[in-house]
């Protein structure tokens, strides 16, 4: 049955024989991977194996790097049409929006926590007065912040928690309507009960989403992840689905081998 | 709407940037171009044979060696006064002071730096008229009066570089001699000074080409149109930055406007070598500790 | 460390270095107070030097509006002026330059020109302020005279564009010191939430570096004031209040020069001993002020030599 909806559908990101090379240095190397609405996939993989570098490929945020090379291609689908992203599907400023991210730690502004959200849709989408505040209300709830920040929304954000840093982050993004999620280990910096409500808010997004994330922990991944990815010295060396990640002691063993 | 403000702000920041470059271009090719023909041993020692002036034989008249010689005590001078002292100071700072002593302290050395230089003169100058009415009624401003006002005006430089440089070492080497005994001092003579050594001598030339350059200090302090080499450090002098100055305004024939140029280019070497060794030092020295 | 050494011989050593020890700590405390005593020195004379000013009731004198030596008008308000206007004209053209280039070093150029462009302003610094007026007076001055019908040509306009050429290089390095030391994460994540390199600069970095542009803009302004070269060499001189940017006008610093080099009243002296103490008191509230700026501040101690 879920065969048949993914036959269906499309996916909304899919990534062909990406290479990417750091001043000739090789750090992905052919990797292909799909993406579908209401899904997460999560890349695993040792330090330095290049999964942040596969995430900033698909937003084409490696290009701050000078010496940076990127071949292949990124196809991304929104509202029924397609097209390669390094093939100027769209504006780059678009695809930022299109295509959300968040870091490994949090990276919030030194402004005010209103600023932080309101500062991309000011800027970029010319929203303003009434509008701009029922939208900061409405994706605060939505990423589980608003009972927490309502009363002290005009203090500096990095007063905030680490937790509570990085679901401002993913409130900021979400601010601008994205389709996919790029996610570097959005726990990383976490503690247990703030990455469990982290978890428990992607569960959430996926519906409306196409979610690819970075994970270092295996039973995280297992309780998140829909698909895996294993990467390893820039390839991908093993991809899972369902049937994988139901039996932990197998999901470890193939774990094992593959790292 | 967004798009034409953003292309606005890059125009505006590349006329900024291409005006600053067009800027410095024009000043230094404005005086190469008028002023390099004239360098030549006529522009220092005008018509005296140049063995006769060097030797103090016989005066020069017309030539800028009176100026040059006059800076060069000038800055042999206040080096001699402002770095040893800026150098123990930047020591006393960085090493051994208590939190709040270092704070009042380096208040002091930052009002200082942030003293103008026409005020400086004005101390000495105020300090020959007070010398005047209490000990010494002959007292005039002199070289080495400049030179004392230039060194207190450099002073601050040396400090703080002095300061920087030691703090730059990292933790670990800086404990080291400590961790085989050494006591304070032995550890600085031995282990920071050495490593300072290098950002401690970029501060020590940029302080030289800080003196040589100041006009308004000795604009105060002593400074003459045609005082000739000073015989005593309690002479008046003559400089080359103040030739430059005083041609600017009061040359007669073409012949001096020339000079003029020749004097600024002169004084741009100088002063850009000097400046460009300070930085270059500092880059490396810099550069050492974040390699590691 | 000693202690637990309990060795006899490392001991009678320490204890013998301890004495020279102490004295080596002396000697650079002396060094080190050599700079108060100076500022105290300097503060101390000028207000000695001031005091008759008061005492015998010439203070309105020289706190007036007319500077005539020979009519025994002693006014230094219109060098007040002068500076004033001078300085904040050559810093609103300095300071917005100063912005450009910074965002053309943070978002906008790259590599090699990038680096050029550093290196240009850093050589700025070190070019002598007396060849900038000098270069002024011969290249500045007669387009000036000829093209804007500017009286002589030594004049308000003149000396502020002279000026903010000596001041921006400062105001690019400490700015660009703020700046450099901005978390590149936020770089990164104004980037992702696709902005404008623009953008970025205008919305994120200038603002998340508002304290170091306060500074920078009131170090230049600091710098500004004390000049005494370029307004000496080029502004004209003339003692009279700043009406407008084709006038020549006379600054605090200039004043002090001038009169020192061909008075001799006492009365000159002393508004020359007046617009010292103004001058000193100015410079020392802004550095006040740049070291209450806290970390900003060091960073300009930093930058300031070059
Ligand atoms: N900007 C860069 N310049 C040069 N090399 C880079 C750059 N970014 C990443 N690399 C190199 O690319 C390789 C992959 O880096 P990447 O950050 O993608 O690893 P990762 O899988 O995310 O590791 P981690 O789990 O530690 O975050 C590393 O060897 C790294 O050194
Ligand atoms: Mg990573």
């Amino acid at each position: 049955m879920e065969e048949t909806v993914r036959k269906i559908m499309e996916p909304i990101l899919s990534v062909e024989n990406l290479s990417v090379h750091f001043s000739d240095k090789p750090v992905l190397q052919d990797v292909s991977l799909s993406l579908w609405p209401g899904e997460i996939t999560v890349i695993v993989g040792p330090s330095g194996s290049g999964k942040s570098t596969l995430l900033r490929a698909v937003n084409r945020l490696n290009e701050l790097y000078p010496h940076c090379r990127t071949s292949g291609s990124v196809r991304l689908r929104i509202h029924g049409e397609s097209g390669d992203v390094y093939r100027g599907f769209m504006a780059l400023s678009e695809l930022r929006q299109r295509v959300g991210m968040v870091f490994q730690t949090p990276a919030v502004f030194p402004f005010s926590i209103q600023k932080n959200l309101t500062l991309p849709l000011q800027v970029y989408l010319g929203v303003n007065g009434s509008t701009l505040t029922e939208r900061m209300e409405e994706i605060l709830r939505d990423v589980g912040l608003w009972e927490e920040v309502k009363d002290r929304l005009r203090d500096d954000a990095t007063t905030l928690s680490g937790g509570q840093q990085q679901r401002l982050c993913i409130a900021r993004m979400l601010a601008l309507k994205p389709a996919v999620l790029l996610l570097d280990e959005p726990t990383a910096s976490l503690d247990f009960k703030s990455a469990a409500r982290i978890e428990k808010l992607l569960l959430n997004l996926k519906r409306r989403y196409g979610i690819l994330a970075v994970s270092h922990s295996l039973a995280q991944t297992r309780r998140i992840a829909d698909r895996v990815c294993v990467l390893r010295e820039g390839r991908i060396v093993q991809e899972l689905d369902h049937e994988h990640l139901r039996d932990p002691d197998a999901f470890q063993t193939i774990i094992d081998v593959a790292f | 709407m967004k798009r034409v403000s953003d292309r606005i702000v890059t125009g505006a920041a590349w006329l900024s940037g291409g005006g600053l470059m067009l800027a410095a271009a024009v000043v230094i090719g404005f005086l190469i171009l008028r002023g390099y023909k004239n360098l030549d041993l006529a522009l220092l020692f005008g018509d005296t044979p140049w063995q006769a002036a060097i030797m103090g034989e016989r005066p020069v008249f017309g030539g800028i060696w009176p100026a040059f010689m006059g800076t060069f005590y000038l800055v042999f001078l206040s080096s001699a006064m402002a770095i040893p002292i800026g150098i123990a100071s930047g020591i006393y700072l960085a090493e051994y002071a208590s939190r709040r002593l270092r704070s009042l302290l380096g208040f002091f050395v930052d009002l200082l730096a942030g003293t103008p230089s026409i005020v400086m003169g004005l101390f000495g100058f105020t300090a020959i008229l007070f010398l005047r009415k209490t000990l010494l009624p002959e007292a005039q401003t002199c070289l080495f009066l400049a030179a004392a006002c230039i060194a207190l005006l450099v002073l601050p430089y040396v400090i703080r570089i002095t300061e920087t440089s030691i703090e730059a070492i990292p933790e670990p080497l800086r404990l080291l001699g400590y961790s085989v005994g050494f006591t304070r001092w032995r550890n600085l003579r031995s282990v920071l000074l050495p490593l300072a050594s290098r950002g401690m001598l970029s501060g020590a030339i940029l302080a030289v080409g800080r003196a040589s350059e100041d006009t308004a200090v000795i604009l105060l302090t002593g400074v003459v149109a045609h005082a000739g080499i000073p015989g005593s450090m309690f002479d008046k002098f003559e400089a080359l930055p103040f030739r430059i100055y005083y041609l600017a305004a009061e040359y007669r024939n073409l012949g001096e406007l020339d000079q003029g140029f020749a004097t600024s280019l002169v004084l741009l070497c100088i002063s850009g070598t000097l400046f460009l060794i300070a930085v270059c030092l500092q880059k490396s020295a810099e550069m050492r500790w974040k390699r590691r | 460390m000693f202690a637990c050494n309990g060795n006899v011989e490392t001991f009678v050593l320490f204890r013998l270095s301890d004495k020279s020890e102490k004295w080596i700590e002396w000697i650079l405390l002396i060094a080190t107070c050599i700079s108060a005593v100076a500022i105290i020195a300097i503060l101390s004379l000028l207000v000695a030097f001031c005091l008759p000013l008061f005492t015998l009731g010439r203070i309105r004198g020289v706190l007036s509006s007319q500077w005539q030596p020979s009519g025994g008008y002693f006014g230094i308000l219109p060098m007040c002026a002068g500076s004033l206007a001078l300085s904040l004209l050559a810093l609103s053209i300095a300071f917005p330059a100063a912005m450009g280039i910074c965002t053309l070093l943070h978002v906008l150029a790259r590599g090699v020109f990038n680096r050029f462009l550093l290196a240009t302003v850093r050589f700025m610094t070190g070019i002598p302020t007396v060849v900038y007026g000098f270069v002024s007076v011969f290249l500045l001055v007669p387009p000036m005279r000829e093209w804007l019908g500017a009286g002589t040509g030594f004049s308000l306009l003149t000396a502020a564009f002279t000026l903010s050429l000596l001041i921006l290089p400062t105001i690019v390095l400490v700015l660009h010191a703020r700046l450099e030391q901005i978390d590149p994460i936020l770089r990164l994540a104004s980037e992702a939430l696709g902005l404008t390199p623009i953008q970025q600069m205008r919305h994120v970095l200038f603002p998340v570096a508002s304290r170091g542009m306060v500074v920078a803009a009131v170090l230049g302004m600091g710098r500004a004031i004390g000049d005494t070269l370029i307004s000496l060499m080029v502004a004209g001189n003339a003692p009279q209040f700043p009406v407008s940017l084709y006038h020549s006008i006379r600054t605090l610093t200039a004043h002090v020069a001038l009169v020192v080099a061909t008075d001799s009243r006492s009365m000159a002296y002393q508004s020359v001993f007046a617009a010292g103490l103004g001058l000193f008191l100015v410079t020392g509230l802004i550095t006040l002020f740049i070291r209450k700026s806290g970390k900003a501040g060091r960073e300009v101690r930093r930058e300031k030599g070059f």
